[in-house]
């Protein structure tokens, strides 16, 4: 559920499903296999927690969906990036990378690796 | 922008919910399926696949859920949902809802009725600008000890020419004539003839032309006329052509060149209403017409008092410093001229003439209004508490359940939220039909009357007040559930007789029976005070008589002063009009007045022929002009002497009649009959005494009065009365006929009988007594629903204790006993303490009582005795179901 998610993940979570997107818009399951095969299974706990975080970014006008039918013939909901959400998404990786810049630099400072 | 689409959203979801829902699982099965077909394709069997499928997926529901929790509509759906929960529990136990929702529309619609009232005539402000700073000047008669009297027109002229403290002046003179058109039947119309300044005075502009010029309002100019809007809309259909039509008045042509706005009469019903004497103004109801005073009185001497004045005190002047000034002012006039003897001036603030009388009968309403809103919001209460009780398990378990406590506080309040609003909603109703009864009972001397209506601020008043009933009343069941100790509730434990609880629910019964016992006295005491003043003999017959009133113009009537009295042309209509009348079948007799009995009429100074010095010291006497056939026909009594007769005829020798108080109080050591005594310096020779009228209503004693033969003293004004066998009210048609057949151009008024014209009389203290006793019992009704529903309760909390006394052996009458007594103990302190709030608040009522003391004996024991036998039935079934409680039963856990 999205409240037990950390308020970092959640963000996080918003911004890869807008940058996911704004390569080309997908469906749900699409999105979750673009996920899982482009960060090693890292992130998704749970497949079914995408959904809520489509429903606040459609909510909040950043992307919207239509029903469309796939090539196997089914009907399925695609989400596609608005204007606004590619604004969103500007925003919100400038953001990502300040706030990563900062956390290496103090990882860092430990003299690890980050 | 996003707030924008985030609306659109949540529309949506509100708006196609199914739909919405349809699509979130559609979607939700396409992933599943994809995932379970993906791992079919590694090789998995389609069971294995599936479970795999859904354990990643980690709970579809779940995910449903966070969906449903982003959609933003949460909220609201909880509140749906709480709002159906609410209505199935109230539908489940329908007497509660039932009772609880009529005890609100009473409390809620008589209360926005009564306010409605009190608003519409109190509170708001009337359409004349800055109304507080208006007075009337009235004059003064030292001699006779009157206050408000009219003035003089040259005295009018001096006070407006010399007052320094008075921005602005005018005088109104009223009167009746007949008004005509070109079409229609001529309608008697109420005209007041006012000083040019009257609109500027008042702060009012004309709805359509222009206010009189200063040169059209001297005597010999030319004839012009204000509509008022009343009339303008009724008879003229608020036609804009009026302006420069001619309209006739008493025969006379005037042109019409404005109309003036509803309202601008504000005070001149009551002005006239509380002076000691006016001439010809029927008053009650919008003045029709407005002309020229300076025409009408301009040529009036200064022993002649025609006018009431009004002013605006000028800018930063207090009412005291006007009142010095002009008391200095009018002594000079005393000292420069010998009419103004003994005469001074009285200033008094518009709104209290107009208001004055009227205050103490509304805020009497408002305040018992606000208890039966009170008493109502009280019972309510009551009944949520006991409702609560019962429910204590159930809260309990659903507490045990998980359910937080805020969301069962909010569920609680979405029930009494929709309790009150239906409530509200039912009063709402109930207030119109509430109101036109009003309305419809209200007496007709009650000012603004016709402005009074639920409008806009009414509403938002009850509203507020709905709501603030809903939030704290929800409040109250809130506060119980968090008391609730779950286990115990769950056990079953139910403690024998909560006692905080018990304390609580008691105190509210008193209260309510308290507040509603000083309602019922109120009542009482008013109901006795009617009935008394029911019961004066008024000193006239009162039933079977009709009356019918007209009005001579003087244009076809002249008013030849030289010939009085062989005025021929009143006599002949009088005449005719009598025979006319006589003649209908059915008709006993018939008579002829100046006036009216219960119109004052006017006084005259006078005196007794062969005592005229002593004579300067007596108070003016009450005039009435009759017809021989009035005494009959009104059934006055005669104690000496005889009454008029056709040979006291116009040229015969005048007498004159008197009353037993006027033959009392100066004739002590002589006979009256065959003393002559004089006014209008015409003596008179008293041929007769006759038993006193009330001629100033019920309530005040007859004063000295005496009559003239209508033969030997005509007026313009006359009145008739018809003596019938049977309803006064069948013969109204044949009467009207009559007198139209004596002048088809004459208008006719106040065809009624005389009996309503009495009621009318006392119309203020019927109206304060019926409404007191709709509220009286009112609120005993919803006392005694209170006392039913605590005992009941109590008897169903106290089943297993009465149970286990039953089991070991007490008596029915021992059990029956216990619960008669709670009930008594409730009572009897109810009782005691609304018998001493009725002692300390019956200072209200006093102006409204007639011949009953505040402290009446035989009301507050009869009042007592009734409360008392009410509880008791109120008591009587509850305690007969406790006593048929079977011990077994009431052992078994329910």
């Amino acid at each position: 559920m999205p409240a037990d998610r950390s308020d970092v993940l959640q963000g996080t979570l918003d911004l890869l499903i807008l940058q996911v997107l704004a390569h080309e818009p997908d469906h749900g399951w699409g999105l979750t296999l673009k996920l899982e095969q482009h960060s090693d299974g890292v992130l998704l706990v749970n497949q079914g927690s995408l959904y809520p975080a489509l429903e606040r970014l459609t909510r909040t006008g950043a992307i919207r969906n239509e029903w469309r039918v796939t090539e196997n013939n089914r009907r399925a909901r695609y989400y596609l990036l608005t204007p606004a959400g590619r604004r969103r998404l500007a925003v919100e990786r400038a953001a990502w990378r300040r706030a990563s810049a900062a956390v290496n630099a103090i990882l860092s400072l430990a003299g690890e690796a980050p | 922008m996003s707030l924008f689409s985030s609306l659109r959203h949540r529309l949506r979801a509100i708006v196609s919910r199914g739909q919405v829902e349809r699509d979130s699982a559609e979607e939700l099965r396409f992933h599943v399926d994809m995932a379970t077909r993906r791992h079919e394709e590694s090789g998995l069997p389609l069971g294995e696949a599936r479970r795999r499928a859904l354990a990643e997926f980690g709970g579809v529901a779940v995910a449903a859920e966070g969906v449903r929790d982003e959609r933003g509509t949460r909220l609201f759906e909880d509140l749906k949902q709480d709002t159906r929960h609410a209505i199935r529990q109230l539908a489940r136990s329908p007497a509660f809802t039932l009772v609880a929702v009529l005890t609100l529309a009473l409390g809620m619609g008589a209360t926005t009725a009564i306010f409605s009232v009190v608003d519409g005539v109190l509170l708001r402000p009337p359409v004349l600008q800055d109304a507080d700073r208006l007075v009337v000047l009235w004059e003064t008669d030292r001699q006779s000890g009157t206050t408000r009297e009219p003035a003089s027109w040259p005295d009018y002229l001096d006070y407006t020419r010399e007052a320094r403290t008075l921005k602005a002046t005018a005088a109104v003179v009223g009167g009746d004539v007949s008004l005509t058109t070109d079409e229609g039947e001529p309608i008697r119309a109420s005209v007041m003839a006012a000083t040019w300044g009257f609109l500027d005075l008042m702060g009012v502009k004309p709805i359509l032309g222009r206010a009189p010029a200063a040169d059209e309002d001297r005597p010999g100019s030319s004839l012009v006329v204000m509509l008022g809007e009343r009339l303008w809309r009724n008879r003229f259909a608020a036609d804009p052509g009026m302006l420069g039509k001619t309209v006739r008045l008493n025969d006379e042509a005037y042109t019409v060149i404005g109309v003036v706005p509803a309202g601008i009469d504000f005070g001149l019903d009551q002005i006239y209403a509380r002076a000691a004497y006016h001439g010809p103004w029927l008053g009650t109801g919008d003045v029709d017409a407005w002309v020229s005073a300076g025409q009408t009185v301009g040529n009036v001497p200064r022993n002649s008092h025609p006018a009431f004045m009004l002013a605006r005190l000028a800018d930063g002047t207090s009412l005291a410093a006007a009142r010095t000034e002009l008391e200095g002012l009018s002594a000079g006039l005393e000292r420069a001229f010998p009419e103004n003897a003994n005469r001074g001036v009285f200033m008094e603030s518009l709104m209290d003439v107009t208001l004055g009388p009227v205050r103490p009968v509304l805020m009497v309403l408002l305040v018992a209004v606000a208890l039966l809103l009170l008493v109502a919001c009280v019972n309510v209460a009551n009944l949520l508490l006991a409702r609560g009780a019962r429910r204590l398990r159930e809260v309990a378990v659903r507490v045990a359940l998980g359910a937080g406590l805020g969301r069962l506080a909010r569920q609680f309040m979405v029930e009494t939220v929709l309790l009150t609003a239906v409530g509200a909603l039912a009063g709402f109703g109930l207030a119109q039909f509430a109101l036109r009864a009003l309305l419809a009972l209200a007496p007709a001397d009650i000012p603004r009357l016709a402005e009074v209506g639920l409008d806009g601020r009414v509403l938002g008043v009850t509203v507020l007040v709905a709501v603030l009933v809903g939030l704290v009343f929800g409040l109250v069941p809130t506060l119980q559930s968090f008391r609730v100790d779950v286990m115990s509730q769950i056990k079953g434990d139910t403690p024998l007789a909560g006692r905080p609880a018990h304390t609580l629910r008691n105190g509210l019964v008193i209260a309510e029976l308290a507040l509603s016992v000083m309602l019922v006295l109120s009542a009482g005491l008013l109901v006795r005070s009617f009935l008394n003043l029911m019961s004066v003999d008024p000193g006239f017959r009162t039933s079977g008589i009709l009356k019918a009133a007209w009005l001579l113009p003087p244009t076809r009537y002249p008013r030849d002063f030289q010939r009085f009295p062989n005025w021929e042309p009143q006599h002949r209509f009088t005449n005719a009009v009598i025979a006319g009348a006589g003649a209908i079948p059915g008709v006993t007799s018939v008579g002829v007045a100046g006036t009216h009995p219960l119109d004052p009429g006017f006084t005259n100074s006078w005196s007794i022929v062969g005592r005229e010095e002593e004579s300067r010291t007596f108070p003016e006497i009450s005039v009435r002009v009759v017809t021989p056939g009035y005494f009959k026909t009104l059934g006055l009594v005669t104690t000496g002497g005889r009454v008029f007769e056709e040979t006291d005829a116009t040229d015969a020798a005048a007498v004159a009649v008197i009353n037993r108080t006027a033959a009392e109080r100066f004739f002590k050591n002589q006979d009256p009959i065959g003393q002559q005594i004089s006014w209008w310096g015409i003596p008179r020779r008293i041929v007769g005494v006759v038993q006193d009228e009330r001629i100033h209503g019920l309530t005040e004693a007859a004063p000295p009065a005496a009559y003239a033969a209508y033969a030997q003293a005509p007026m313009q004004t006359g009145v008739l009365f018809v003596h019938t066998e049977g309803d006064p009210f069948a013969v109204a048609g044949q009467v009207r006929e009559a007198i139209r057949t004596a002048d088809r151009q004459l208008a006719v008024y106040g065809v009624e009988p005389l009996e309503s014209t009495l009621v009318a009389s006392v119309g203020q203290r019927r109206f304060a007594m019926l409404v007191m006793a709709v509220f009286g019992v009112t609120t005993l009704v919803l006392a005694l629903i209170g006392i039913y529903g605590v005992l009941s309760y109590a008897t169903a909390q106290r089943t297993r204790e009465i149970g286990i006394r039953a089991a070991l052996g007490a008596s029915r009458e021992r059990v029956v006993g216990l619960v008669v007594r709670q009930g008594a103990t409730m009572t009897l302190a109810g009782l005691a303490l609304g018998v001493a709030g009725a002692f300390a608040g019956s200072k209200l009522l006093a102006g409204l009582l007639f011949g009953v003391g505040r402290l009446d004996g035989p009301t507050y024991l009869m009042v007592s005795v009734a409360v008392l036998g009410a509880s008791l039935l109120a008591m009587w079934i509850p305690a007969w179901r406790a006593a048929r409680i079977a011990p077994v039963e009431a052992l078994r856990r329910e």
